[in-house]
């Protein structure tokens, strides 16, 4: 009895420690939510349109790989952000996901060069763009699903680990199942499908997902497991349910980003999925703080500018007139530097706590 | 030996204690009473310096310790007995006592203290190579004490000695406290249960969320209607 | 006969390598709750400080050894001191994050500074020779390590349960304020505990630098990811569970090796993770652990 009323307690406190804005009306907070969602995309899609029609080419082509980036980052806050444990194996999701609709929609004339062999019928399919992403994000689903069952039961050290090691099988069935997946080689040919417009609707899509199930009742109650734990299991919640079910909704969100990738690169091969992705989009979600979509959202538009930046060294620069050797490594020195510095000075990132429109509605009642 | 002035110990928004002086003389043994939740662990721990204290300061024999680490008030010579006796229950009974004497540089000396607790606690002798863990509680709290005093402190800090055991074990874990004092060790206790601790106090001070109530000889606490009951029940 | 010696010899020495490495992660993890993914890394100042001092001349094997753990070590505790102090008292994710980042930092480091590419490095190559018992050839990398290795555990089991600061440590994995209060330094424990971890690492990396006679960037990582593997199946932070965690990994591995076809080799790591993870399904706290995991510590 008593312990179940201190678990009350704590409970609600950290319910209102995860959640400053509180809820009034079921109804009223599903739209505020949603608003919430809304309002944290903004600054992207202003990004967006800007590249639209100012732009020339290249730039085009990076920020497509921005919003790639920006998808699986809110993907990976969905999990982290929520349950509090660590991610490091969301780019396998990523990759299958490519490797899905590679497979699937890749035209014939191509898989005949490319993947001839392929088992259970694939060198004979052709499936169109729209129901080979849904079959791949099946596939993903499926994969989140298993790996799930196994990581929601585990201690948050051992799950981080897990999710090492179901990247690490990921990749190596990319590298050696190469009558389907074509190896170390790159796979090329996929239909171009995706442009800016698609990819800045898909952006704001899952931003607003993620800020919905972080406001809803699960994503409260996993937040307030992830504090305390014991207070929350005295409340019968049951969190690991609410971990394999974010894990699965984040692993979605991963695998669209690499549908998408593979629908605008047309080329994929296996290194792209591997810990280079890891590395960068976790420093983007610390960066810009992991607690809220806000921060993800941060993240990827802060460190995206400034890798770029790094890039153009890396490759060597000519200043006044001395060419600069190549700094291969810089920018992962940077990145690395980056995670250090922010677990030891900011843990909680650029954004802390609140979402932007939090922010913004603090900033207007104090200025009223 | 010890003066504390107008400690504060914050836990976040919560002040778990405020604005607190008490002091300890040589020899003495004073008490330190209150109910659960009082703030006498948080007095303790800012003494030890486990948690930082907010405000005030605490003096060591005329030196001011408050922004000394922990270890290094250890080896100054005031040494506490955590609450719930926090015994190493990995490591055996004599790995324990062993861990008790790290700050000493005197071989000789650490066994002569080991024979004499061992002497003095035959089952800690019986069951010196088994695991800590292993024992009752209140040789677990007899274990404690002879940790602490391995390290031949000047004062010994106890906290809640008497949590959780049997009548008749606290009587004598109290016994022990009561000769540690007659061979001239300074102490401070902290305890609800207050019949015991009085047995030997010089002082008392009473306290109850985070506020000292009372400060005086234990008869004194007598006189005052009622404040036994008040505060601690008993 | 001769074939199954051969591949038990095999499994043995993988398995005591695997052991050493997650014993270093273990020691760390079992008093800060630091999942110390730059542990590779510290391998890598190790091996690469070979490869320095070979480059400038060094020729004596002997001294190549004692450099590789020294380095080791000292790579362990400025690692601790810069990166993973500001962290200490932080909640697990933070620690591990912090480590993660660090581990990227000294990879490309390496690049940076030295070569993305792999540098040869012969000096230890001698070690790496066969030996021939009658009509047995056994390789003596193999031999060295299952002996080295034992010997190793040997001593730190002595260490830990005999000297002050071994006590410290086995207490600090319970309860790191009590230690304290025996007027023990935490710094000291804490350097202690990494010292050792990365003197471990150190003598795993003479071995990998016999065996491939060369080093790279990324040399320690992948190892590292499998001794973590070894620890989860272990029972993250228990000593024991990290030997036996990384035996049981060197046997899964060479016995996938000898029941795989040629044509799918490549399957190896894949199918030991699969197998590793399988096991987890059964025993998600790992085969020696506790329900209660060790890195939780109160004030
Ligand atoms: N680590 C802590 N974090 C937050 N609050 C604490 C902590 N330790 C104690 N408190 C609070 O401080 C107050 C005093 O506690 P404590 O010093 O343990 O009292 P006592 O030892 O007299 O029972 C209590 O309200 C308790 O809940
Ligand atoms: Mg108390």
């Amino acid at each position: 009895m008593a312990r179940t009323e201190v678990a009350r307690s704590e409970m609600s406190q950290a319910i209102e420690n995860t959640a400053p804005v509180a809820a009034t009306r079921p109804g009223g907070a599903l739209a505020r939510s949603l608003i919430g969602g809304l309002v944290t995309s903004l600054p992207v899609l202003v990004v967006g349109l800007l590249i639209l029609n100012f732009a020339p080419t290249y730039h085009t082509f990076l920020a497509l790989g921005a919003f790639v980036n920006l998808i699986v980052v809110v993907g990976l806050q969905v999990f982290m952000g929520n349950s509090n444990i660590a991610n490091l194996g969301h780019s396998a999701f990523v990759g299958l996901g490519a490797y899905g609709v590679a497979i699937l929609s890749t035209p014939l004339a191509m898989k005949k060069l490319s993947i001839p062999n392929a088992p259970f019928g694939f060198a004979t399919l052709e499936l169109d763009p729209v129901s080979s992403a849904l079959l791949a994000l099946l596939a993903v689903g499926i994969l989140a699903l298993i790996s799930g069952k196994v990581i929601s039961r585990l201690s948050g050290v051992a799950a981080t680990i897990v999710s090492l090691a179901l990247l690490i099988i990921v990749h190596s069935v990319f590298l050696n199942w190469t009558d389907l997946f074509k190896g170390n080689q790159a796979f090329f040919g996929i239909p171009k499908v995706v442009g800016l417009p698609w990819m800045m609707v898909m952006s704001v899509v899952v931003i607003v997902l993620a800020r919905l199930f972080k406001d809803s009742r699960w994503g409260m109650q996993l937040r307030a497991s992830a504090q305390s734990p014991q207070a929350a299991a005295a409340l019968g919640i049951d969190a690991r349910r609410l971990r394999l079910m974010s894990w699965v909704l984040s692993a979605l969100i991963c695998g669209l980003a690499g549908v998408l990738y593979a629908y605008f690169a047309g080329t994929i091969s296996p290194k792209l999925f591997y810990f280079q992705m890891i590395f960068m989009t976790l420093a983007m979600l610390i960066l810009g703080g992991m607690a809220t979509v806000t921060g993800a959202v941060t993240g990827v538009i802060v460190l995206s500018v400034g890798l770029e930046f790094i890039r153009s060294i890396e490759s060597g620069v000519t200043i006044a007139g001395i060419q600069l050797p190549q700094l291969l490594g810089l920018s992962g020195v940077a990145l690395g530097v980056v995670i250090v510095l922010c677990m030891a000075f900011r843990p909680s990132g650029i954004s802390g706590r609140y979402e932007l429109d939090e922010l913004l509605s603090r900033f207007f009642r104090h200025a009223k | 030996m010890l003066k504390v002035e107008n400690l504060g110990v914050r836990y976040g928004a919560v002040a778990a204690v405020r604005d607190l002086s008490l002091s300890v003389g040589q020899g003495e043994l004073v008490a330190l009473l209150g109910p659960n939740g009082a703030g006498k662990s948080s007095t303790i721990n800012a003494l030890t310096g486990l948690v930082a204290p907010s405000a005030g300061r605490i003096v060591l024999d005329g030196q001011d310790i408050s922004r000394v680490r922990t270890e290094d008030r250890i080896r100054a010579g005031l040494t506490s007995t955590p609450e719930g006796r926090r015994i190493f229950a990995n490591l055996t009974v004599g790995e324990n006592l062993r861990l008790g004497a790290a700050t000493r540089r005197d071989p000789k000396g650490v066994r002569q203290d080991m024979e004499r607790f061992l002497a003095l606690f035959p089952v800690l002798s019986e069951r010196y190579a088994q695991a800590a863990g292993t024992l009752s509680g209140g040789e677990q709290q007899m274990l404690a004490i002879a940790r602490s005093l391995m390290s031949r402190p000047k004062l010994l800090l106890l906290d809640e000695p008497s949590l959780g055991l049997a009548p008749k074990i606290v009587v004598r874990i109290f016994d022990f406290i009561g000769q540690l004092k007659a061979e001239g060790l300074t102490l401070l206790v902290v305890e609800q249960n207050a019949r015991q601790a009085l047995r030997f106090a010089d002082r008392v001070y009473v306290m109850s969320s985070g506020v000292l109530r009372f400060d005086g000889p234990p008869s004194g606490l007598a006189d005052e209607h009622g404040l036994l009951n008040l505060y601690i029940g008993g | 006969m001769d074939y199954a010696l051969q591949q038990l010899l095999n499994a043995l020495a993988f398995g005591a390598e695997y052991s050493l490495v997650a014993l270093g992660l273990a020691v760390v993890f079992s008093i800060m709750g630091l999942v110390n993914f730059a542990h590779g890394e510290i391998i890598g100042v190790s091996a690469y400080s070979v490869f320095l001092a070979a480059a400038l001349g060094l020729t004596s094997p002997i001294v190549a050894v004692l450099l590789a753990i020294a380095a080791a070590a000292l790579a362990a505790i400025a690692f601790e001191r810069v990166a993973f102090r500001p962290v200490r008292y932080a909640p697990t994710t933070t620690g591990l994050l912090t480590a993660f980042g660090v581990s990227i930092v000294v990879q490309n480091l390496f690049m940076l500074l030295i070569s993305p590419k792999p540098q040869s490095v012969s000096i230890l190559n001698g070690l790496n020779q066969m030996w021939f018992f009658g009509p047995f050839a056994v390789s003596s990398l193999q031999v060295m390590e299952l002996i080295v290795s034992g010997l190793t555990i040997l001593a730190l089991v002595l260490f830990l349960n005999r000297s002050t600061l071994g006590l410290a440590i086995r207490a600090a994995s319970r309860d790191f304020a009590t230690v304290r209060l025996m007027g023990i330094r935490a710094n000291r424990v804490i350097a202690t505990a990494f010292a050792v971890s990365g003197a471990l690492a150190g003598i795993a990396a003479v071995f990998i630098m016999a065996r491939r006679g060369s080093v790279s960037p990324d040399l320690g990582f992948s190892l590292v990811l499998k001794a973590f593997v070894a620890c989860v199946i272990g029972g993250f932070g228990s000593l024991p569970g990290a030997a036996v965690g990384g035996m049981l990994l060197g046997f899964i591995e060479v016995g996938l090796l000898v029941v795989l076809p040629q044509e799918y080799g490549g399957f190896k790591d894949a199918l030991t993770y699969v197998i590793i993870v399988a096991l987890l399904v059964y025993r998600p706290e790992g085969l020696l652990g506790q329900r209660v995991e060790l890195g939780d510590k109160e004030i």
